[in-house]
């Protein structure tokens, strides 16, 4: 891939991007979230088309305009979340749409387990073409993936016609050579356990033995240097770096992550920092474990993680939105237990959440009756809305918040930055202290972002308390008092605003303990 | 609330009817018979508020013709057996409102999707019907209760006068109280809603029973009307309201509609029956021509906003 760039409404999300893929290598793939990763392998597997660049596959220029024509080039994608029919087995998943026939249309059964028996045999898996699939556990559901996979490609052609097998697999390159065979895995094992991650990078040694060019996402650096032959740091929408593994270390990649030019600028205004709002004590429970902190009045309290760290789940345990099964929370000292989000709400928590579409609004409803919504009862007399009540409450959020819209429109019809607003307005009308930020500024424009900031400011002036959660570093680094990384459901560490740089940051949020100096393998 | 460009294009949609119907047939535009039209489409109008608020919240009630059916034996058995119409009426409405709740609980509480429970109360509420009566129809009432059908104010029938005020509250429910905004916010986006405070489960249960209660006020008047009250009656009565609201412009998805949309929609079910029997349609033909009409409604409302959208 050569040249790669792709721009979104508003965001450049590839910029020129380059990246070689070699038969029988496994390529690492590395970068924050938002680094433009994902991007890039969507336009590898048609799922999105390039604005401009070339893509050339065994020396030939191709033109990938659908996921059909990535698929025709032997072109297979496993996403995270898996795509299987779990009440079939997994013969049936295997050759879902493609399953051998007889008289016609009829399933030829013992066709189908036969060249599922033969295929799962010859990727080393040890599995039983009969079994449903929602009788497997996660790490054999991803072997019926990969299998599926690879299952329309040359590769499984040859295995299913035993003397190209043969021939093939006396000669790996040859297979390669006939259909360019490149599979992708976005972060395959997050899910799995350690065990299930041995199994499943054997495989993936002998896919790449086969002459299989494997791309894989992942964002654990021990992984890189278990199963990479080659690795590309992306950042920003460009690459940063593209390296032979044996010639980088763990602080090397940590710094090629994170290093970028601190230009933003953020407002951070300190404040003094007062008494205790919330305390959080060995919450548990889903993904997380044994996580406790306290929040302040005044301050900002970052939290750092990477997708899947537990972030958006700590924040719904605490605004209610999800029961708190473990631990206990305490709002001014005082225990409470939260059944729904309307009871963190009378005790002056209130959620941003992450996805503000799904989550945040009513995408038809107007923006005075949006940001009044949580306050109904209040507003109403014997539950009847006197005619202007709502925008006698929303009007001077919306004005003091800059919200570019009459507060007639239906929210659906405004920008990102502002629904953002009209999602945060919708705290400002209550007694909220305690204000729960998840990913504010996403997908947002810049000048939006910063009055998103300054309104930090002025809530935290007043005496809230901040809990943001964010992906975005310079953000957190900018606007925290102190940060939170989390790792895998738990607190990793806690690091002040004063001692915090994106690579202690970083670190920790990919499980390394303060170990980016010293330099030791993991 | 402005009415949207979008009811106005059902609204010329039913004069449009009427129209073709005056040219069609003399005996159309007459005070009689839109008079007529007017009583006989109230039982089907006052069903479809209640099925407007379910669908603006996005469910669905396939009950309401069953509840019809119990609200109006209940009404009709507790009447014959001599009590006044003080008792029969509030236990006929209260039996209503219960099973309308029980759908609701059984959808926020239980977590089931309204299709299927309101599917299961639909077969209940007939058989509870049909058992209470032994099959046979309750006839024979008094006259100081048939008026309640049968009356007229001036020259208006009782029915038209009791679906302009059940018309005028539900639409002040909607549009001026916390619950009629939380049926559009439930309907709309039921998370972001639930994350903004609002008891989603409560709401929702009150919805179904705001239906329920439609159901057995619109059975007063069927049983009025008839002056008898049948454990078969009210079948269909579900997809006519399912009609009549989604005629109305009211979207199926919910969070967006209007109860204005929904009583012209009805009125066209109503003009269409009354047009086509006028002009001596069969039966047979007119079933045709009434989901020939429901579809291409829904379409151009589908059309049209797909352009507005863009």
């Amino acid at each position: 891939m050569r040249g790669i760039r792709k721009a979104f409404p508003g965001v450049v999300a590839l910029d020129g991007v380059d990246l070689t893929l070699e038969a029988g290598a496994v390529h690492m793939l590395l970068g924050e979230n938002g680094a433009g990763k994902s991007t890039l392998m969507k336009i590898l597997s048609g799922a999105y088309t390039k604005d401009a660049g070339d893509i050339r596959i065994n020396g030939r220029a191709v033109e990938i305009r659908s996921p059909r024509d990535a698929l025709a080039l032997g072109i297979r994608v496993i996403y995270q979340e898996l795509n299987l029919v779990p009440h079939l087995s997994v013969a049936e998943n295997i050759f879902l749409g493609a399953a051998p026939v007889r008289w016609g249309g009829f399933v030829d059964w013992p066709e189908l387990y036969d060249r599922t028996s033969r295929l799962l045999a010859d990727l080393g898996m040890s599995l039983d073409p009969r079994a449903l699939v929602s009788r497997l556990g996660l790490a054999q559901r991803q072997m019926v993936e990969i299998a599926k996979a690879l299952s329309g490609s040359a590769f499984a052609k040859a295995s299913a016609d035993k003397s190209a097998f043969a021939r093939a697999s006396a000669d790996t390159s040859g297979v390669a050579g006939r259909s360019a065979s490149v599979l992708v895995m976005d972060e395959p094992t997050s899910s799995l356990t350690s065990r299930e991650v041995t199994q499943l990078f054997a495989l993936i040694q002998r896919l790449a033995a086969r002459g299989v060019a494997i791309v894989y996402i992942t964002h654990r650096l021990d992984e890189v240097f278990r199963i990479g032959h080659q690795i590309t740091v992306m950042r920003d929408g460009r690459v940063v770096a593209t390296r032979p593994i044996q010639e980088v270390t763990v602080p090397e990649l940590v710094r090629m992550m994170a290093n970028r030019d601190l230009a933003d600028h953020f407002p951070k205004i300190r404040v003094e920092r007062g008494a205790e709002l919330l305390r959080v004590e060995n919450v548990g429970g889903g993904p997380l474990s044994g996580i406790s902190f306290s929040l302040h009045a005044g301050e900002v309290l970052g939290i750092a993680g990477l997708l899947g760290a537990g972030r958006t789940e700590l924040a719904r345990v605490v605004a209610g939105a999800d029961r708190c099964q473990e631990g206990r929370l305490l709002v001014q000292g005082r225990e409470v237990r939260f059944r729904e989000p309307e009871d963190a709400i009378a005790h002056g928590i209130g959620l941003l959440p992450e996805d503000r579409k799904a989550q945040g609004l009513v995408p038809g409803l107007t923006v005075a009756r949006n940001i009044a919504l949580p306050h109904g009862r209040r507003l109403a007399r014997l539950g009847i809305l006197s005619r202007q009540c709502e925008t006698a409450m929303a009007d001077p959020i919306a004005a003091d918040l800059r919200v570019k819209a009459t507060p007639t429109q239906p929210v659906r019809l405004l920008s990102g930055g502002n629904q953002q607003k009209v999602v945060l307005g919708k705290w400002l009308a209550g007694d909220v202290r305690i204000f729960i930020f998840d990913e504010p500024t996403r997908g947002v424009d810049v000048g939006a972002k910063v009055e998103i900031y300054n309104l930090m400011n002025r809530l935290t002036a007043r005496g809230a308390g901040i809990i943001m959660i964010s992906s975005e570093l310079p953000e957190l680094l900018g606007m925290s008092d102190r940060i939170l990384v989390m790792h895998r459901g738990r607190l990793q560490t806690e690091i002040a605003a004063a001692d915090a740089t994106e690579e202690r940051v970083l670190s920790a949020a990919l499980g390394l303990a303060h170990s980016t100096s010293s330099g030791q393998a993991i | 609330m402005i009415v949207p460009a979008r009811q106005f294009g059902t609204l010329i949609g039913l004069l449009a009817l009427c129209a073709i119907l005056w040219i069609l047939t003399p005996h159309f535009m007459t005070v009689s018979n839109l008079l007529n039209v007017a009583e006989q489409t109230s039982i089907n109008a006052i069903v479809a508020v209640g099925m407007t608020f379910v669908i603006l919240s996005g469910g669905i009630d396939l009950s309401v013709g069953s509840i019809v059916a119990l609200s109006g034996v209940v009404l009709g058995t507790s009447l014959q057996a001599g009590h006044s119409l003080a008792v029969a009426l509030p236990l006929s409405l209260a039996v209503g409102v219960l099973c309308g709740l029980a759908n609701g609980a059984l959808v926020s509480w239980g977590g089931l999707p309204p299709f299927i429970v309101t599917l299961g109360t639909m077969s209940i509420a007939r058989g509870a019907a049909l058992l209470f009566t032994e099959g046979r129809p309750v006839s024979g009432f008094d006259p100081s209760f048939r008026v309640l059908a049968t009356g007229r104010v001036g020259f208006i029938p009782a029915p038209v006068i009791e679906t302009t005020v059940v018309y005028a509250a539900a639409h002040f429910v909607l549009s001026r109280t916390t619950f009629g905004r939380y049926v559009y916010a439930i309907g709309g986006n039921e998370e972001a809603t639930r994350l903004s405070g609002v008891p989603i489960r409560f709401h929702k249960t009150m919805i179904y029973g705001v239906s329920g209660l439609m159901s057995a006020l619109a059975a007063v008047i069927l049983t009025a009307r008839l002056n008898s009250a049948q454990p078969i009656a009210g079948m269909m009565y579900e997809l006519d309201a399912i009609a009549a609201t989604v005629i109305g412009g009211t979207s199926l998805m919910g969070g967006d509609g209007s109860l204005a949309g929904t009583l012209v929609g009805a009125l066209i079910m109503g003009v269409l029956r009354n047009g086509l029997n006028l002009l001596g349609v069969s039966s047979f033909l007119q079933q045709i021509v009434i989901g020939a009409v429901i579809v291409v409604a829904v379409l151009i409302d589908t059309v049209l906003k797909r352009k507005n959208s863009t």
